[in-house]
C-alpha cells in the first residue's frame, strides 16, 4: 500500500520513513503541505496520508481541505500529526476533513494500528465499488453474452444516428438474427443453445472495431452499430461478420455446431431523419429479405426498395421459425 | 557527567531497536540543531515573536523524536512564550533552553561513541 508522509521536520520524515517500510508499506515523503496537497490530489496518487500539522506553504489541516475539494474517484484517508493536544485543536483538525490524528512523539505500534484502521475504511470503500460497478455492468449488459442489453444499445444507436447527423457521416446499423436456432435448442437442449448465444457474442465482438457497438437484442437476435461507416465499405463489413459466424462450427457442450446468421443492413445516410424504430424496422425488414434469400446472407435495405415487410401478425409468426 | 537529557531506552523503542536509524538520527540531529538552535537566539534577541514560536516549534519536534523530553519541555515554553507575544520572558526562557541544551550535546556525543561502539 503507498503511503505520503509530509513532515518539514527531517528526523520527523526520516522516522516516519523506516518505520513505514518496515511495516510495509511504500512511503513517499514530501517536506511541506503545498507537494503533499499535489500528490494527493493526482487521480493515481496515494490514498493513505499522515500529515504534520505545522508546515510550510501549506499546514496539515489545509492539506485536508484541498483534498477533500477534490472530485476524487477514490477515498483519501488522512491522518494528522500533531503536538497540540486541545479539544480545539483536534477539533479543528477533524473538520478540515482529517479522518485521524495522533500525538507526537508517536508510537510505532500505535502509529501501525491507526493505520490498519484505515486501510480497514479504505478495504470497504474498495469493495462497495467493486458492488456497484457490478450492478452498473448488470444493469447494462445482457447477463448471459455480457453484449450491451437492448436498452442500451437502443440509445447508443440513438446517440450515434445523432452524431451522425452532425458531423455528416454514416452509421450502419446490422440487424443480425441466427438461423433455425430453434432447432438448437430443441435438438441439443437451452444449455447448448445458450453455449452457441455465447460464442456468436464472441466472434462479433472479436468481427467489430474497439469503437463500434454490439448488442443483443432479442431471443436470438443481435443489434450492431457500425459507426462512422463509409457506405462503400459497409456491405463488405457485414458479410465479413456473416463469415465470422458460419466460418467454423460453433464450440459447444454438446460438440462443434454449424451454426449461419443472416444480416439485414441499413446505411443511415441512405434515410435521412427518420426516428431510430423506423430505421430498425427497415433493417428488420432487410433481415427478412435476407432470410427469405435462403439465409446465412446480408440484405441491405434501400428506400427504393419496394418494402417486403410482412404484416405485424405474420412478421411475428416469421420471427418463431427463424 | 551532564544529566541524562536523551531517554536511550525511550528512543530504542520509538525506533524499534534499529540501531543503524538511530544512529542516523542522532546524525541528523547534530547536523541541524546548531542552526535551528542560532536561529532561536537571533529571533530571541531581535524579540520577533513569530520566528520564536517557529523555531521553538521545529526544536520541540527533533527534540521529541529524540525523547529529549525536559529539552522538548523547555523548547515548547518558548513556543507558548512566542504564541502569546510574552517578549520579556523570552531571553530567560532562551537561557534555560541553551543550558539544557549544552547538557544533551554532550550526550548526544556519549551516544553516538555507544552506537559506534
Amino acid at each position: 500500500m503507498r503511503i505520503l508522509v509530509a513532515d518539514d521536520e527531517m528526523m520527523s520524515r526520516k522516522l516516519l520513513l523506516k518505520t513505514l517500510e518496515r511495516a510495509g508499506y511504500e512511503v513517499t515523503a514530501v517536506e511541506n503541505g503545498r507537494l503533499a496537497a499535489e500528490q494527493l490530489c493526482l487521480p493515481d496518487g496515494p490514498r493513505l496520508a499522515l500529515l504534520d500539522w505545522v508546515m510550510p506553504e501549506l499546514d496539515g489541516p489545509g492539506v485536508c481541505r484541498e483534498v477533500r475539494k477534490t472530485k476524487h474517484q477514490s477515498y483519501v484517508y488522512m491522518v494528522l500529526l500533531t503536538s497540540k493536544e486541545s479539544k480545539e485543536d483536534v477539533v479543528a483538525g477533524l473538520e478540515s476533513g482529517a479522518d485521524d490524528y495522533l500525538i507526537k512523539p508517536f508510537d510505532p505500534e500505535e502509529l501501525k494500528a491507526r493505520l490498519r484502521t484505515g486501510l480497514r475504511i479504505l478495504n470497504l470503500e474498495d469493495r462497495l465499488i467493486e458492488a456497484r460497478e457490478e450492478m452498473r455492468f448488470q444493469a447494462t449488459h445482457d447477463g448471459l453474452t455480457s453484449l450491451w442489453n437492448r436498452g442500451v444499445i437502443m440509445d447508443l444507436l440513438g446517440r450515434e444516428l445523432a452524431r451522425s447527423r452532425r458531423e455528416h457521416v454514416s452509421t450502419a446499423i446490422l440487424m443480425c438474427d441466427l438461423d433455425h436456432f430453434k432447432s438448437v435448442n430443441d435438438t441439443y437442449g437451452h444449455v447448448t443453445g445458450d453455449d452457441v448465444l455465447k460464442e456468436t457474442a464472441k466472434r462479433l465482438l472479436a468481427s467489430v472495431r474497439s469503437y463500434d457497438f454490439v448488442g443483443r437484442y432479442g431471443g436470438e437476435e443481435f443489434l450492431i452499430v457500425l459507426n462512422n461507416c463509409k457506405p462503400a465499405f459497409a456491405f463488405a463489413r457485414a458479410e465479413e461478420i456473416c463469415k465470422a459466424i458460419s466460418q467454423k462450427p460453433m464450440p459447444s457442450s454438446s460438440g462443434p455446431i454449424p451454426i449461419t446468421m443472416s444480416l439485414g443492413l441499413l446505411l443511415s445516410q441512405e434515410w435521412g431523419f427518420r426516428p431510430v424504430e423506423e430505421l430498425l424496422h427497415e433493417a428488420d425488414v432487410a433481415l427478412y429479405a435476407a432470410k427469405a434469400a435462403g439465409r446465412n446472407c446480408v440484405k441491405l435495405a434501400s428506400p427504393t426498395m419496394p418494402s417486403l415487410a410482412p404484416e405485424p401478425q405474420e412478421q411475428e409468426h416469421i420471427r418463431m421459425r427463424r | 557527567m551532564p544529566n541524562a537529557i536523551i531517554d536511550l531506552a525511550e528512543l530504542l523503542a520509538r525506533v524499534e531497536n534499529d540501531h543503524g536509524l538511530m544512529r542516523e538520527l542522532l546524525l541528523i540531529f547534530k547536523d541541524e540543531f546548531p542552526g535551528h538552535l542560532q536561529a532561536l537566539r537571533d529571533a530571541v534577541d531581535s524579540m520577533d515573536g513569530d520566528r520564536v514560536t517557529a523555531e521553538a516549534h521545529t526544536l520541540k519536534g527533533m527534540l521529541s523524536n529524540l525523547a529529549a523530553t525536559s529539552a522538548a519541555d523547555a523548547a515548547a515554553r518558548l513556543e507558548q512564550l512566542g504564541q502569546n507575544r510574552e517578549i520579556s520572558k523570552f531571553q530567560e526562557a532562551c537561557s534555560v533552553f541553551e543550558s539544557v541544551s549544552k547538557d544533551l550535546l554532550l550526550q548526544l556525543d556519549a551516544c553516538m561513541a555507544e552506537v559506534h561502539g
